[in-house]
């Protein structure tokens, strides 16, 4: 694990812009954990996963969140999410305190906020891509809103899978799709109500090296050109080493944050 | 906007949800045709059981002596509220064919006889009582200018002048000449000797015993002697004028129609009338207070004896009926509490549906979540799949059950061809055809009560699927 947050501190070479922007502390942050904790019951007894996490997002940020399975970095990506409620501390997104607002407030939030890349792209096998790259607009709007906003929507989703070079796969499902292919729509959706926050669990995981590296530049272009906090999880050494910052994760608490730029 | 269109998405790409269309289709469907049949069969019922009772019937009480009916019909025609009023003469008999081995009949225990009949004797040809312009104008439909001075008492307070003019459907019936006057003879028999009076038999009567115009019938019946009071036979030949059709079996079958006065003759004068028959001008409003009314008037003047035999003698139909009609009524109701347990089951099919489909879109819930749906948003989503199951199995269930209804004897009648099995057998039951009323209140009951089944027994895997942990749906493979 050590050599993981060594080789991703001695590998920056590739300087602040292709790791994504250092932090930028002059500016409120946009994700803020406070001694987050989270257990689960097994049977009788309870495991406890996290304990006591903090961490703080500006946006530009790329974070690297590595560590070995069980670590519990999906549990901490979840949480950041919005998606998994922790048993104790504070999570903030644009200053809000998330548990304190309503389940439909949270939804919102999740909605217009926080965008995610899954591993497995979960995208809907009966829409098409353009369609799946719609869904978040088609969840934040009404019926009416949705028909009169309809045209612009769909030339903006258009426009980001023609970006990711998905031309002449628009009408296709996820079925027709090859797994890069899928993965771009999944990050299509993720981008499209312009999110604060994006958090991609192993994006790359289920690509070969190749359709990997091209899914990743792709990933990383648009979280600099749209200066967003990105949180990555990731089991690869060479990827973390692409990112600002980077928390090396070890039995529910984070070992080691590499919280500023390592020197060549 | 994604609960709509995702849930329209759903219900045609996910062919089992058209199995739950089909099946509140085939529910709709299938309740429709059998309550309209179910209501058809009521509305028959009530026409037999009503018979040739007319609205109100007055029978009095067994006089020793024979009086005329003229008081009684007198005393009830003068009522505003009545539209028609006429005496009949109803008595039991037994038929005998010249010639032929009709006595045969009566060996056989187990089958209906053919021969006992029942005789109604009725008043077409006497003075002209009352006439109301509807009715000269339906007496018009049928035999052009009414006569002067006729009588149309009988054709409106009954249905007969209808069955006369049924269109016979066997082999060899034979419709009367004219339904103004059926008991005239057929021409080769006037003019020779004395004239034999004329009957108008049931059609199916008239086929069963192959019968032609013309032919003599023997009728013998059972009197009771007025001086020493033992039963005499008497009998009397009559000449058959045609036949008359009303539609049901048991009438068709059984009933011989003549002259109320050449009824009373075969009885040797023994009784002039049975009952007599009036006809409401509003049966629902006037009904009741008639019925009242004459009972008090009637029992003042003498002509009925009033209540203290404790059973009135005057009745409406339903009156008369009433234990028959209880039973109907009884029947009804059972058998509504009965299908609509096919709306449940259509329910279970959809909530057998739904709970597969939410199971097998967990990881879609759990994408939905992730992406910003509330937990509302999801119920709605299944809600809405329901939503489309039951509006377009409601809608085709309600076009295909009406017009099954409304086709319902040649359905029956190919079906029957095809499977070469009588489906509905005419002469079991009392109609020669299957009766199906479609009423548009039931449809939309039924319609409405479809669609409240289906979205009830939606909510439920719709509401787990709304609760389903967004994690747990996510990881769900």
């Amino acid at each position: 694990m050590s050599s993981t947050i060594t080789s991703a501190h001695g590998s920056d070479t590739a300087g602040e812009a292709l790791r994504g922007g250092a932090p930028t502390p002059a500016t409120d942050p946009v994700l803020r954990a406070h001694q987050v904790r989270r257990s689960f019951s097994m049977g009788s007894r309870s495991l406890e996963i996290l304990h006591g996490i903090d961490l703080t997002l500006h946006a530009g940020e790329l974070v690297a969140l590595v560590g070995a399975s069980g670590a519990g970095k999906s549990t901490l990506l979840h949480i950041l999410g919005v998606l998994d409620r922790p048993d104790d501390g504070k999570l903030e997104v644009g200053g809000r305190d998330v548990w304190s607002l309503s389940t439909n407030e949270r939804a919102r939030l999740r909605n217009l906020e926080i965008g995610f890349v899954f591993q497995f792209y979960h995208l809907l096998p009966e829409l098409n891509a353009v369609e799946n790259t719609l869904l978040p607009a088609m969840i934040e709007l009404s019926w009416l809103e949705y028909q009169r906003a309809k045209k612009k929507l769909r030339a903006r989703a258009v426009d980001m899978l023609v970006h990711f070079g998905l031309a002449d796969r628009l009408e296709h499902r996820p079925g027709e799709l090859s797994g890069g292919e899928r993965q771009r729509v999944a990050m299509a959706r993720a981008l499209l109500q312009n999110p604060k926050i994006l958090l991609a669990d192993e994006p790359t995981g289920n690509l070969d090296s190749s359709t990997g590296e091209t899914v990743l530049e792709l990933l990383f272009e648009e979280q600099r050109r749209r200066q967003l906090a990105m949180i990555l999880v990731t089991h690869d050494s060479r990827l973390a080493d692409r990112c600002g910052r980077v928390l090396m994760m070890e039995d529910g608490i984070v070992q080691a944050d590499s919280a500023h730029p390592v020197p060549d | 906007m994604f609960r709509s269109f995702i849930s329209w998405r759903y219900l045609f790409a996910r062919r089992t949800n058209l199995i739950g269309m089909v099946g509140i289709l085939v529910a709709v469907a299938a309740l429709i045709l059998i309550l309209s049949i179910m209501t058809g069969f009521l509305a028959e019922s009530r026409k037999v059981v009503r018979g040739a009772l007319s609205d109100v019937l007055i029978q009095p009480a067994w006089f020793a002596e024979a009086p005329p009916a003229e008081p009684l019909l007198d005393a009830t025609v003068r009522d505003a509220r009545v539209r028609g009023c006429t005496a009949e003469l109803v008595w039991g008999g037994v038929i005998t064919q010249r010639g032929r081995s009709s006595v045969r009949g009566f060996s056989s225990p187990t089958s209906a006889n053919p021969f006992v009949v029942q005789l109604i004797g009725v008043d077409v040809q006497s003075v002209e009582r009352f006439i109301h312009p509807v009715v000269r104008a339906t007496l018009g439909n049928f035999g052009g200018t009414l006569p002067r001075r006729r009588l149309a008492d009988a054709f409106t307070a009954t249905d007969f002048l209808q069955a006369l003019a049924g269109t016979a459907q066997g082999p060899c019936a034979a419709p009367v000449k004219s339904p103004l006057f059926p008991f005239v003879p057929p021409r080769a028999h006037t003019g020779r000797g004395l004239p034999k009076p004329a009957i108008v038999v049931g059609d199916q009567l008239f086929d069963r015993l192959n019968m032609r115009v013309g032919e003599t019938l023997q009728v013998a019946t059972v009197v009771q002697d007025p001086e020493t009071g033992d039963a005499q036979v008497n009998n009397q030949n009559y000449v058959v004028a045609g036949s008359f059709r009303s539609g049901e079996n048991e009438m068709d079958r059984t009933r011989i129609y003549l002259a109320r006065s050449d009824l009373s003759d075969l009885l040797g004068g023994t009784r002039q009338f049975t009952q007599v028959l009036l006809r409401l001008k509003d049966y629902d409003e006037y009904s009741a207070p008639l019925v009242a009314d004459l009972r008090l008037s009637l029992a003042e003047r003498g002509l009925i004896r009033g209540g203290e035999w404790g059973l009135s003698e005057v009745r409406t139909w339903e009156e008369f009926n009433q234990n028959l009609l209880g039973a109907i009524e009884n029947e009804r109701v059972l058998m509504a509490i009965m299908l609509s347990l096919v709306l449940v089951v259509a329910g279970f099919t959809i909530f057998a549906i739904l709970s597969m489909m939410v199971t097998e879109k967990r990881r879609d819930i759990g994408i939905l979540r992730a992406l910003g749906a509330t937990p509302r948003g999801i119920l709605d989503l299944f809600l809405l799949i329901a939503f489309w199951d039951a509006l377009l199995g409601t809608i085709m269930g309600a076009v295909v059950g009406t017009w099954a209804a409304l086709r319902i004897d040649p359905i029956e009648r190919a079906l029957s061809d095809a499977f070469g099995v009588q489906i509905f057998n005419r002469d079991v039951y009392m109609f020669d055809h299957i009766p199906a009323i479609v009423e548009p209140s039931s449809v939309a009951l039924i319609v409405i009560g479809a669609f409240c089944c289906a979205l009830l027994f939606a909510a439920v895997p719709a509401w787990r699927a709304a609760r389903l942990d967004p994690l747990t749906a996510l990881r769900y493979e």
